[in-house]
């Protein structure tokens, strides 16, 4: 445990010493108030109420999935591929410290930079109560269920970009397999609108993150997505853990 | 290295390290070894001493122990001055050294060093070594190098491995008298051809001798056998004869020698 607290502070001192954190904070603040400007100005230029814009910020194709999506490789590319690139894979294995320890550390501090940038987007609601005339009280509920879809979701992706970035000795490698795999994801779980057949249509719906999403931004938790992604973020977790033994042997 | 250093797995036979083997035990293991890989990888974004503490922290070092044990390094490697720079703006002397420091942070039994003096100019070079040698009371240290001259500055010991098996392992000394089984002397001298060498092949103990011609000088390698001192028949016999001496000095057998006739798959001169 102790060991995996130095590995983990390791790894967000990593993102802070180098421009990553700075960088992508940045532009991720610039496009989701961008897109809270978008929201709130232009989308409901007359009559809104705050979880509306909140659905839309979210969940919504335009204003949360690109936005979402591009995040993650940033977050995991480095997480291994930078390691091996430059050896330092070596020293940080030939150290007392286990597989596991060293997955989940790296995992840890990729999901707790991921919540640092979505963090500030949490003052929206705050900002619309106290600054817009919509009368209704704020309902912090589905507000709340919605941050909880961004974690479980932000849980599942950063563990597949983890992977990926395990696989192989680029980040560029590692971001574009990253993006591979969040694409087959996240539009296998579209495909149900498209197809009739009733197998590939249940699948397809059980894997649809938009959907799921769909309904936590809507104060809908559903223990289904909640076992997906949970259990989904485990099994890629132990994937590349024995991904690295296996080069132990 | 890797392998024995638990990174790699074995693809033939085990590795055993204090009686422990290193696939079953690696973490256990791993606690007792000390390894600078040939690359000397190192986190270029951060501080020598925050780097130290970071890797005294992940081996496990206690609290306590931890500010000394990184002190002591620190200065055992002479990194005091540059202790709060960032490692990305070392010269690559610096680096070894902090790799150096990393290996030695958690006061290993085994020191495993690939390469250690790799890209290092004379004089880094000789602090690497002289460091090294400073340790060998302390700790066990195995060190890989394809640099022989540094083998007999510093090594005890010599494994000389071809294509994976172990062909010699013994001092450098003895690893020397094995291969030549006899010792050489050159010597220049300005004379008649011929006289010289029929003279200096009477000589006793003399076994061989070619010679060379250079202007007016005759240059001889004479070997004889082990134990005896050619130099002083030579010298007496060039001055009864008169003859002009301008170079006399044994040749000692080097490790490259051994190294060539031990790994070039010659067995002829293997003792």
């Amino acid at each position: 445990m102790f060991v995996q607290l130095t590995l983990w502070r390791r790894e967000m001192a990593a993102y802070f010493l180098s421009p990553i954190a700075y960088v992508s904070s940045i532009f991720f603040l610039l496009i989701t108030g961008f897109n809270f400007y978008l929201v709130v100005g232009l989308f409901y230029s007359k009559e809104y109420t705050i979880p509306d814009v909140m659905e839309q910020l979210l969940s919504s194709p335009l204003f949360f999935w690109p936005t979402f999506l591009l995040i993650v490789p940033v977050l995991t590319m480095r997480t291994f591929a930078e390691e091996k690139h430059s050896g330092t894979i070596e020293t940080l294995m030939t150290a007392p410290v286990t597989e596991r320890a060293v997955v989940l550390s790296k995992f840890m501090a990729a999901l707790a930079m991921f919540l640092c940038l979505w963090l500030p987007t949490s003052a929206y609601p705050f900002l619309l109560e106290v600054f817009s005339e919509e009368v209704a009280p704020l309902d912090i509920w589905p507000v709340a269920s919605g941050y909880l879809g961004v974690l479980l979701l932000g849980m599942f992706y950063l563990s597949v970009g983890v992977l990926c970035s395990a696989l192989t000795g680029s980040q560029v490698v590692a971001a574009i397999a990253t993006y591979a795999m969040m694409g087959i994801l996240f539009f296998g779980g579209l495909v149900h609108t498209y197809v009739a057949a009733d197998l590939i249509r249940e699948i397809s719906l059980y894997i649809s993150s938009f959907e799921h999403q769909q309904k936590f931004v809507r104060g809908i938790v559903d223990s289904r997505p909640i076992v997906f992604y949970a259990s989904g973020t485990v099994l890629v977790l132990f994937a590349t853990i024995r991904l690295l033994e296996g080069r132990r042997g | 290295m890797r392998i024995l250093s638990g990174f790699l797995p074995a693809t033939g036979g085990d590795v055993n390290i204090g009686g422990r083997d290193v696939s079953k035990q690696s973490l256990e293991i791993r606690r007792h070894i000390g390894y600078l890989p040939e690359s000397c990888p190192l986190y270029p974004e951060m501080r020598v001493s925050e780097y130290l503490g970071y890797r005294a922290r992940l081996k496990g070092l206690p609290r306590g122990r931890r500010k000394e044990r990184i002190r002591t390094v620190l200065e055992m490697c002479g990194l005091l001055d540059v202790r709060r720079r960032v490692i990305g703006h070392l010269s690559k002397g610096y680096r070894q050294r902090v790799g150096l420091a990393d290996a030695l942070v958690h006061d290993p039994e085994l020191l495993i060093l690939d390469e250690p003096t790799i890209g290092l100019d004379p004089n880094q070079i000789r602090e690497i070594r002289n460091l090294i040698r400073d340790l060998s009371g302390k700790h066990t240290i195995l060190l890989s190098t394809h640099i022989l001259p540094e083998v007999e500055a510093i090594c005890e010991r010599v494994l000389i491995l071809d294509k994976g098996k172990i062909v010699a392992s013994d001092t450098p000394e003895n690893l020397a008298g094995i291969v030549s089984g006899s010792i050489r002397v050159v010597a220049e001298i300005k004379g008649l051809q011929s006289e010289i060498i029929n003279t200096v092949k009477a000589l006793p103990g003399v076994n061989n001798v070619s010679d060379r011609l250079e202007g007016a000088w005759v240059k001889l390698e004479v070997s004889g056998k082990l134990g005896t001192d050619l130099r002083q028949n030579i010298f007496q016999t060039v001055v009864e004869n008169k003859w002009t001496l301008r170079e006399l000095r044994t040749i000692s057998t080097t490790l490259e020698d051994v190294f060539g006739a031990l790994t070039s798959g010659d067995n002829r001169s293997r003792g």
